[in-house]
């Protein structure tokens, strides 16, 4: 009897005890998701100016998922909160909220960045993975984060990040589908929504810093070249890679070839690492020497031909071949 | 004037101008600025010793007799720890027991009550003179046989040679070398992931670690596998089977290594490859003075000192479950038939998973252990000297198959760490979620491991 008694007033406590009860847990959780769902809802705003579009309940109602009257409730909320007005059919975010959504944008891009290049997280997966963290810092905290990763300026997509005070540049190059043909240029952006797109530019093998050029425009299909691969993309998923024009040191990058491609014993002189390659890696070669205008000297390798060991400024250093593929070197003339 | 804002402002519209690539600029004006200086202050002589190297590195990471070179290495340092250490260990033994036996007749004599002498000499003594004998030795000449390796600048080549296998794991080449070291004790194993700067392999290669069999988990896999798959064999067939039987566990054992590698590369521990770069440094001549400190001030001292401080506590709840009567036995024997039920499923039995729980400090003293429940004896003891004598306790008295034999081996390999592997863990990730961690990982696949064999083997209709 007493047992039960004290088992039954467990179970009550264990329930509405504030903080740790189970009902205070799912408070907190209902508040998270709240939080989350709003701040989506700016960024979606955010996105929509930027593209010179003005959101509407519908589209909002469609980039979140949501029943019309949840719509209708959200925006009531966030006018409420001095968040967005609207003007008609259009909803505008005010200052208060552009700042807010800036923060959330730099968040993701922040985050991206990290799982990118710190903890090398597949680059499919790092969209999805930063949606869902991007809620949690404080603005310090992604100061902190930021200056850990050395103020990076762009995401692993190529969208700048925006600084704290809320600058956000706007998205470099000019996509695919409106570059003119056999104009070597450099891939700056890659957009990373809808996902679908994304990934068939993955697969393909394209990312960023890569330099190609169009050989082939018709309305089913681009064929492109890296001088040495061939892409075909469909013309919806091109016109989410934007291209930039060739600076002076990366025209220089003609007649290399990747390290990894470098015969065995042939002297090579290094000329860039690979701008997709970032963070802990390249800190990793550059910190062992592998620098620009260094000498290297592919001078053994294992059974597998998979790492081979180069001998750099003195020393000997082995490196996995996806890795010396990220180096261009230009071969020194046999003589 | 400007204000301190205004500065603030300018310098954040030059930093987005500045071109992608200014650290690697920076890093190539330290590296011209330090080739200068080099060039200035090092004179390079003819080399003869570089070609030399070319030609050993040739041979060592050859496909072949790079292979056949680091077995043989291994074998004989294995060997050498193996047999070497069984003279030692037997010196030790009978001296730290022969202090314990007279300072316990000294107690007896002064009149102290049985329980003070049973605490402290039969209890907390007797397990760290357990733990020091059979452990020091093997580590006193593993470690110094693997540092002398390490000093010539042959290990690196180990994971060049090796590291394609680890890449398919999703984990790093130098992990081949802490696997290595594992073989000479898994806490030490983790401690030498510290070679590896990626912290996700790192991770990988902490919590795998203890799939490598350590010199406190050979002697009982070399008395199973002698005493019972070998049984019925004579002669050199015998110890060929005994032989090919540890071999063939310690293959299991890299096995799992490289399976849960994977996995966790795959789910916990997901993410890309990260710079695997590794220095190849030239040849050296070793430096003795050197190879002693660090293997046994830094290495072996050091494990030593941990697993001693595990040891005694784990020594006084031995002699207490032991000493304590529970029933019609002592406690330790009311527990061991109370886990006997979840032990059978699993091909064990109860005494075999106690002894597995209370002997956590190091896996030297799992066996006496048992063999204290067993024999229901008041104390650790050593396991019976013939093979004979074990049999008859174990099978005729116990009720021991060939089953409980794989099993125990099966087990022995795959279970959790010891203490002192897990406290290092902790020391090294500062994480009790990764400590916890590996023990899970471990245990659940022991346990998953030996209930499917003996399923299996049950359903084959084999005892």
């Amino acid at each position: 009897m007493i047992f039960w008694i004290v088992l039954l007033a467990g179970c009550i406590l264990w329930i509405v005890l504030p903080r740790i009860g189970v009902l205070a847990h799912y408070r907190t959780w209902r508040a998270a998701r709240e939080r989350e769902r709003l701040e989506d809802a700016l960024k979606h705003l955010l996105n929509r100016e930027h593209l010179g579009r003005h959101a509407t309940p519908e589209s909002l109602g469609g980039a979140l998922n949501l029943s019309r009257t949840a719509v209708m409730r959200l925006i009531e909320q966030m006018e409420e909160q001095g968040l967005l007005e609207t003007r008609g059919m259009e909803l505008h975010l005010t200052a208060e909220g552009e700042r807010w959504a800036l923060h959330v944008v730099r968040a993701h891009r922040l985050w991206e960045r990290y799982l990118a290049d710190e903890a090398r997280m597949p680059l499919a997966q790092v969209h999805a993975e930063a949606q869902r963290r991007e809620h949690a810092l404080t603005a310090d905290q992604l100061d902190e984060l930021e200056a850990a990763m050395g103020y990076p300026r762009r995401d692993p997509h190529g969208d700048p990040i925006p600084s704290r005070a809320g600058i956000l540049p706007d998205a470099e190059g000019t996509p695919l589908t409106a570059w003119p043909l056999d104009i070597p240029g450099r891939i700056v952006h890659l957009e990373d929504e809808p996902a679908i797109a994304y990934e068939q530019i993955l697969a393909a093998g394209l990312h960023l810093g890569q330099t190609i050029r169009v050989l082939e425009r018709t309305p089913q299909r681009l064929t492109l070249s890296d001088g040495e691969n061939e892409y075909r993309l469909a013309p919806a998923v091109a016109a989410n890679v934007n291209l930039a024009p060739l600076t002076e040191v990366e025209a220089a990058r003609n007649h290399t070839i990747p390290l990894s491609d470098l015969p065995l014993r042939q002297t090579a002189e290094i000329v860039a690492i690979d701008d997709a390659l970032q963070g802990f890696t390249r800190r990793r070669l550059l910190d062992l020497g592998l620098t620009p205008g260094a000498v290297v000297y592919p001078e053994l390798q294992n059974a597998f031909a998979d790492p081979r060991a180069y001998r750099v400024r003195g020393t000997l250093i082995a490196l996995r071949q996806d890795q010396a593929a990220r180096i261009l070197v230009r071969p020194q003339s046999l003589n | 004037m400007t204000t301190p804002d205004e500065v603030l402002a300018r310098a954040e519209a030059l930093r987005n101008r500045l071109p992608s690539s200014f650290r690697d600029e920076i890093v190539q004006s330290l590296y011209a600025e330090a080739e200068q200086i080099a060039r200035r202050a090092v004179k390079t002589p003819e080399n003869r010793q570089y070609d030399l190297d070319q030609r050993i590195d040739r041979l060592v990471t050859a496909p072949v007799s790079g292979l056949l070179i680091m077995l043989l290495l291994l074998t004989v340092v294995i060997w050498l720890t193996v047999s070497g250490a069984n003279v030692i260990s037997d010196l030790l033994f009978t001296l730290l027991f022969g202090f314990g036996d007279w300072a316990r007749a000294l107690f007896v004599a002064w009149g102290v009550p049985w329980w003070i002498t049973g605490f402290v000499w039969d209890g907390v003594y007797r397990s760290l003179a357990w733990v020091v004998s059979v452990m020091l030795p093997p580590m006193a000449i593993f470690f110094p046989a693997f540092t002398l390796l390490e000093d010539l600048g042959y290990l690196p080549r180990v994971a060049f040679n090796l590291d394609w296998l680890f890449k398919k794991a999703g984990a790093h080449g130098k992990q081949s070398l802490t696997m290595m070291m594992g073989f000479g004790c898994n806490a030490a194993g983790v401690i030498a992931t510290r070679v590896i700067d990626s912290p996700r392999e790192r991770l990988v290669a902490i919590l795998t670690n203890n799939f490598v069999p350590c010199n406190g988990r050979f002697p009982t896999l070399i008395m199973l596998a002698t005493v019972f798959v070998a049984a019925g064999f004579g002669g050199a067939a015998a110890s060929l089977i005994a032989a090919s039987a540890v071999v063939a566990v310690v293959l299991i054992g890299v096995a799992f290594t490289f399976l849960m590698s994977w996995v966790l590369s795959k789910t916990v521990l997901r993410g890309e490859a990260s710079a695997f770069t590794l220095e190849l440094p030239p040849y050296r001549r070793p430096n003795v003075l050197r190879i002693l400190y660090t293997s046994l001030i830094d290495r072996t001292i050091f494990v030593l000192w941990r697993a001693m401080l595990t040891a005694a506590p784990a020594g006084a709840v031995i002699w207490l479950l032991a000493n304590i009567s529970f029933g019609d036995g002592s406690l330790a024997i009311a527990i061991a038939r109370w886990l006997d039920g979840f032990g059978r499923l699993l091909g064990l039995d109860g005494a075999i998973l106690l002894a597995y729980i209370i002997a956590i400090p190091a896996n030297e003293i799992v066996v006496p252990t048992m063999m204290m429940i067993y024999t229901n004896a008041g104390m650790m003891v050593e396991a019976p000297g013939s093979d004979s004598a074990i049999r008859s306790l174990l099978v005729d008295q116990q009720g021991w198959t060939l089953l409980t034999a794989i099993n125990l081996m099966l087990f022995s390999l795959l279970h959790n760490p010891c203490g002192t592997t897990i406290i290092t863990i902790f020391k090294e990730t500062r994480s009790y979620k990764w400590a916890a961690m590996s023990v899970v990982i471990t245990l659940g696949t022991a346990f998953i491991v030996t209930f499917l064999t003996a399923t299996l083997a049950r359903l084959a209709g084999w005892p």
